[in-house]
């Protein structure tokens, strides 16, 4: 038995409105532009630091960092026609980074960099909103984009603002140890400044600016019982040992 | 022929074991509608955290409930329109995991230990118990797909040239669909979750993981969905008291769904980094194509309505739509299911909207999500189980429906319930309100910096329309109660589920095998996920350690 007439007009119209909605996303895609967002080759290393970079009049380059509960920087101000390329990156869990009125929408998945350009065409206060569930204070995270008529540059706040704190991010420190007492391949910084160490060579030293200086030149003379010897040579000017050990010092318990 | 005794007993287990659970689900459903809207201010309610009580609402609304529903009325359609004893054994056993799985996971939730949400969201990490138990249930739930294929191939050979009854064809076709999607969420599981949770290894590969849970997670929809048309296109058209417009529909829809439901998942994951993007878009294309058969199922469910209208003496271009029987308190179940189609088309649409590539920039995420799926699973399902399970309980037990007006009363209002509910999240959805977020403590707190007096009325339409959603389930544990306590009449006839004759009785060999189906399926899941897959598990993506939902400090793990 033959299949039914109408049956076959069906079939046919769904397949064309199919075709036909297929069609419509390609031009939104190519024609006009607005893509899912794309891809940073994978194992690129993510960048450790939140930061904004104008690289030219209302063209800046923001960088997001996201932690459970809050994203750095927390305020950003630009000029109306300002257009931002934001890449952005999480710390711990998987976050969102949502731009209430604009089509960002982001995952941030550890170990991966996410991007997104915007242009604000209209002055206002857009919220960023976590929309990813991170954990039992995921309704405080958010942050927002203030634009205005008002201003002529931009001006930030809630980047991390110690020298020493960005030293030790740009130098590699806190991939393996933690600044905020939790457990990492190496010992956190963590009220570990003038407290005693306990060395694999069964002797104990305090945590001072000669064991600093020397693991820094020679890390394998000096490893700390139960954690691997795994520490590379990092070579650091005076004045950046300075500014490290003002902001180890700082970090008591 | 009458069901095998112990068999009645396993499928009420099934389905009133559920129905009980959901008692918390559907409260934890109305609380969550008064946390979205800032009527409650708090972390948690009577001692359950906000985030406990959504996990609880959707580890059992979304996997407990219609999981244990399929394989009850699966059990139910295979051995009556086989007319075969199926192994009680089997049956028993796939009980038992099931429900060992199922209290496992639920006391670990109810316990805080496992506020991960059924998503899993790692690297935030639950209690390995609570994975195990996932695990335990799911290894349940593949039993009967093995106890129905042996009476299944004994049937053809007996019947050689039959076509096999439709609803074997849907049951068969939702078992399958299952039994492809669960595998790389049981690896998922298995390999990475539970050795990460148990600290023998120190971190995970988030990506990975989210891509293997989405494979599953999609599918998953499919396999809700399945048990559904099944009423559709073999109980609905009798209940409308007419014939199945085409048989050959039915059969097509089934088999479409078993090739296509499986290798589109990445379309849940376009925002995610680290997948290119022509893998999203590849799989975007094949999630556009899996409404064919969508689409053809509204066109000859539509038609076999139409059908029977006219047989109800039913005139004109659209005047017969006044003919069904909307209001007729012996045919109660015919509005669940109707209500559920009506629902659907809205819950279609919008999926569309969240399949379509680049306009899901707008709505990934945000309050539209569970706007949409509250009018397909919340739609249709939902209310074919509840259906379902009302017909099943109280026809295997010989007990009458108390009362039928009152049981026809609650897909209605549970519809109101829906548009108003889904009308609200959809619009806070467009202006950006985040889904599964405790908003009244920041959002909707006037007090706090982060208030948006924007969502005010959309978060509110939300909780009106959760009330009257609230309001339809409490009608039908009314119902359901007190159906149960009443008396059984023994002078009932055995109980059967309503079956349609086919009014177009098409024969189309392509769609009467499952094996080149089953094949092509799992052909188009390796081409579409070879490449995704292949960058997350060798690129030099670091993997995560984990963390407590109610910490930033990693759980610390041994070296």
């Amino acid at each position: 038995m033959s299949i039914n007439v109408f049956e076959k007009r069906a079939f046919l119209v769904s397949v064309a409105s199919v075709a036909v909605s297929l069609g419509l996303i390609a031009y939104s895609t190519w024609g006009m532009g607005i893509n899912v967002p794309t891809c940073i080759p994978l194992g690129s290393k993510p960048f450790q630091q939140a930061s904004v970079t104008k690289h030219e009049d209302k063209n800046y380059e923001v960088h997001y960092v996201a932690r459970m509960w809050a994203f750095e920087p927390t305020v950003l101000r630009v000029p109306t026609g300002s257009t931002l390329d934001i890449f952005a990156m999480t710390k711990d869990v998987t976050h969102g980074l949502l731009i209430a009125g604009t089509n960002v929408n982001l995952m941030l998945v550890p170990g991966a960099v996410a991007t997104s350009r915007v242009h604000f065409a209209k002055p206002g206060i857009y919220t960023i909103v976590c929309h990813e569930y991170c954990g039992r204070n995921h309704q405080n995270m958010n942050a927002r984009i203030e634009v205005s008529d008002q201003i002529a540059d931009y001006s930030v706040e809630g980047l991390p603002t110690s020298e020493g704190m960005k030293l030790l991010d740009a130098k590699g420190c806190l991939a393996c140890h933690s600044v905020d007492g939790s457990a990492g391949v190496g010992p956190t910084f963590k009220g570990a400044w003038g407290a005693p160490l306990q060395l694999v060579d069964g002797s104990t030293r305090r945590f001072d600016s000669a064991l600093f200086q020397e693991k820094m030149s020679h890390p394998d003379t000096i490893v700390v019982k139960d954690y691997p010897p795994v520490m590379p040579v990092i070579s650091l000017t005076d004045d950046e040992i300075a500014q490290m050990e003002e902001y180890l010092e700082g970090l008591q318990k | 022929m009458e069901l095998q005794a112990n068999l009645r007993r396993i499928i009420l287990v099934e389905l009133l074991v559920p129905l009980a659970l959901f008692i918390f689900g559907a409260y934890h459903g109305v609380l969550q509608v008064m946390y979205l809207s800032g009527a409650i201010r708090a972390t948690s309610v009577a001692g359950i955290d906000y985030y406990q009580g959504l996990t609880l609402h959707g580890v059992i609304n979304a996997i407990v409930l219609t999981t244990f529903f399929a394989v009850a009325f699966g059990y139910t359609v295979v051995s009556q329109e086989l007319k075969s004893r199926v192994s009680i054994a089997g049956a028993a056993l796939s009980l038992f995991l099931m429900l060992s799985g199922a209290v496992m996971t639920a006391v670990m939730v109810f316990l805080g230990k496992a506020s991960v949400l059924y998503t899993f969201y790692p690297p935030l990490m639950a209690h390995p118990l609570f994975y195990v138990g996932l695990v335990i249930f799911i290894v349940g739930s593949w039993v009967p797909l093995y106890t129905w294929i042996p009476v299944y191939l004994r049937w053809r050979r007996e019947n050689r040239g039959l076509k096999t009854p439709l609803g074997v064809v849907g049951i068969l076709s939702t078992f399958i669909v299952w039994q492809m999607a669960t595998i790389p969420v049981a690896f998922e599981v298995l390999a990475q979750l539970l050795p990460w949770s148990l600290g023998w290894t120190s971190g995970i590969n988030v990506m990975l993981s989210r891509t293997l849970f989405w494979f599953f997670g999609h599918p998953l929809v499919y396999f809700w969905l399945l048990p559904t048309y099944v009423m559709y296109y073999t109980m609905l058209p009798r209940l409308a008291g007419g014939k199945l417009f085409s048989d050959f529909a039915g059969r097509f829809t089934f088999m479409a769904l078993i090739l296509l439901s499986c290798p589109l998942g990445l379309h849940h994951q376009f925002a995610d980094p680290g997948i290119s993007t022509t893998s999203k878009g590849i799989q975007g294309v094949l999630t556009l194509l899996v409404t064919i058969p969508s689409l053809l199922t509204a066109f000859t469910i539509a038609a076999s309505l139409e059908f029977a209208a006219r047989l109800r003496g039913g005139k004109g271009l659209l005047g017969w739509w006044s003919k069904l029987p909307y209001f007729n308190p012996e045919n109660w179940l015919f509005p669940y299911l109707f209500c559920g189609l009506l629902i659907f088309l809205f819950g279609g649409i919008t999926g569309i909207v969240n399949a379509s590539y680049s306009m899901n920039n707008v709505v990934h995420n945000t309050a539209w999500i569970p706007a949409h799926f509250h009018l397909t699973v919340g739609g249709p399902i939902f209310l074919g189980i509840l259906g379902g399970s009302l017909l099943i309980v109280t026809g295997l037990l010989k007990k009458p429906v108390v009362s039928g007006t009152m049981a026809m009363a609650v897909p209605y209002i549970w519809m109101a319930g829906t548009f108003v509910f889904s009308t609200g999240l959809f619009w806070g959805g467009l202006r950006g309100e985040p889904r599964r977020t405790n908003l009244g403590l920041t959002y909707m707190n006037p007090t706090s910096p982060s208030y948006r007096a924007d969502w005010w009325l959309p978060a509110h339409l939300g909780m009106w329309g959760g009330y009257i959603m609230g309001l339809a389930v409490l009608l039908y544990f009314v119902v359901l109660i007190r159906s149960l306590v009443a008396a059984p009449n023994a002078a009932l006839a055995p109980f059967s589920l309503p079956t349609s004759e086919p009014y177009h009785d098409e024969d189309v060999a392509a769609v009467r095998n499952f094996t080149p189906w089953v094949a092509a399926a799992v052909l188009l899941c390796v081409a579409a996920y070879y490449a995704p897959i292949r960058d997350m598990a060798s690129n030099g993506l670091s993997t995560a350690p984990g963390f407590r939902p109610d910490s930033p400090a990693r759980v610390s793990t041994t070296h």
